[in-house]
């Protein structure tokens, strides 16, 4: 029976504990081997992603040249293909789905922030945006 | 020294070619402060695209001047940006190689990502040049204030990711990246997908909206 430290409970806290600590498998903060450094994916499935991501721009590109599309559709699709490739780099090449869920946490906080206080200043002047 | 014959029992592959972590959180500080740094510059960046926003509608009510719709070539950007994510595939199969202790691969990947920046840096320099030559300069309008101040700083941030790959390819060449050192390709790949997905938004944001 292992004790609890308050390095425990804080690392639990921070999200820096393994999700496998309970298995009695790799639990090595501070130890040879990272917990986080799971397997990470091979070339294949690098090359799979960036496959993946050439057809997202493909199709991005040709939304934009819809001009028949409703102008705030087409932003709409635009963001959401945007997004969807933003997400592939950060999970898959940025390592973010394996990696430690701090630094995801880390990141996100950012992201969060910036895009709290960046929408407050567009949305003050909404009518200069989305405008043609 | 178990848990790493536990990690090889278990049939994981045990990232030998990692750093050890001795620090209390378990994870590596150098990759805690580029996360940090990373997550700081979402702010930057966002600051500029907001501010591009802002500007965008009010051009013609200050000044006169060259506007997106006339000046984009589209075709032209999209190879551009096309370069520069798979530039990202490429940075992310030269961390694959060191980490499976392929030196040579390393090498051949890394000199790929710098070429493949350096493609799309020139590709920026010949866009502006040409925005140039049609009137449109930093001081022209709010468009050429914003547009190159927001894709120049993006471009700053291309040439100093070319310049850290080149700096480690230079070392690799001097055996002096070792698998152990994998930490050192896995930080300069961060930064640069990092500056991919920061595109991924300009390209957007910037390129693509204008044609609506």
């Amino acid at each position: 029976m292992t004790e609890t430290t308050d390095v425990d409970v804080v690392q639990a806290d921070l999200g820096l504990v393994p999700p496998s600590e309970g298995g009695g498998e790799l639990v090595p903060a501070g130890g040879e081997v990272s917990p986080y450094d799971h397997e990470h994916p091979g070339p294949r499935q690098y090359v799979l992603i960036g496959m993946v991501l050439v057809v997202i721009t493909a199709a991005e590109i040709s939304v934009s040249y819809m001009t028949s599309l409703n102008s705030n559709v087409a932003i709409a699709l635009l963001g959401c293909m945007a997004a969807m490739k933003f997400f592939l780099v950060c999970a898959w090449f940025m390592h973010m789905k394996m990696d430690a869920p701090f630094f995801r946490r880390l990141f996100i906080s950012g992201l969060v922030l910036g895009s709290i206080v960046y929408g407050i200043v567009l949305f003050m002047f909404a009518s200069t945006v989305l405008v043609r | 020294m178990a848990q790493a014959v536990v990690a090889a029992e278990s049939g994981a592959v045990a990232h030998a070619a990692h750093e050890e972590h001795t620090t209390n959180t378990g994870v590596s500080n150098p990759k805690l402060a580029m996360w940090l740094f990373l997550s700081s510059e979402a702010l930057l960046f966002g600051a500029f695209i907001s501010t591009y926003f802002l500007y965008r509608g009010r051009d013609a009510q200050f000044r006169k001047g060259p506007t997106p719709d006339k000046m984009f070539n589209i075709p032209f950007t999209s190879v551009t940006s096309f370069i520069l994510l798979m530039s990202s595939l490429t940075m992310v199969l030269a961390l694959a190689a060191i980490q499976r202790g392929d030196h040579r691969r390393l090498r051949i990947w890394l000199l790929a990502t710098a070429l493949f920046g350096a493609t799309f840096v020139g590709g920026q320099v010949f866009e502006f040049t040409e925005f140039y030559r049609q009137g449109l300069t930093l001081s022209s309008n709010m468009f050429g204030t914003t547009f190159f101040v927001l894709t120049g700083l993006h471009g700053v941030h291309v040439t100093v990711g070319i310049i850290w790959l080149l700096l480690l390819y230079g070392r690799s060449m001097q055996n002096r990246l070792p698998t152990e050192k994998s930490l050192a390709v896995e930080m300069a790949g961060l930064y640069w997908h990092y500056v991919d997905i920061v595109w991924i938004f300009i390209f957007f944001a910037v390129y693509l909206i204008p044609q609506h």
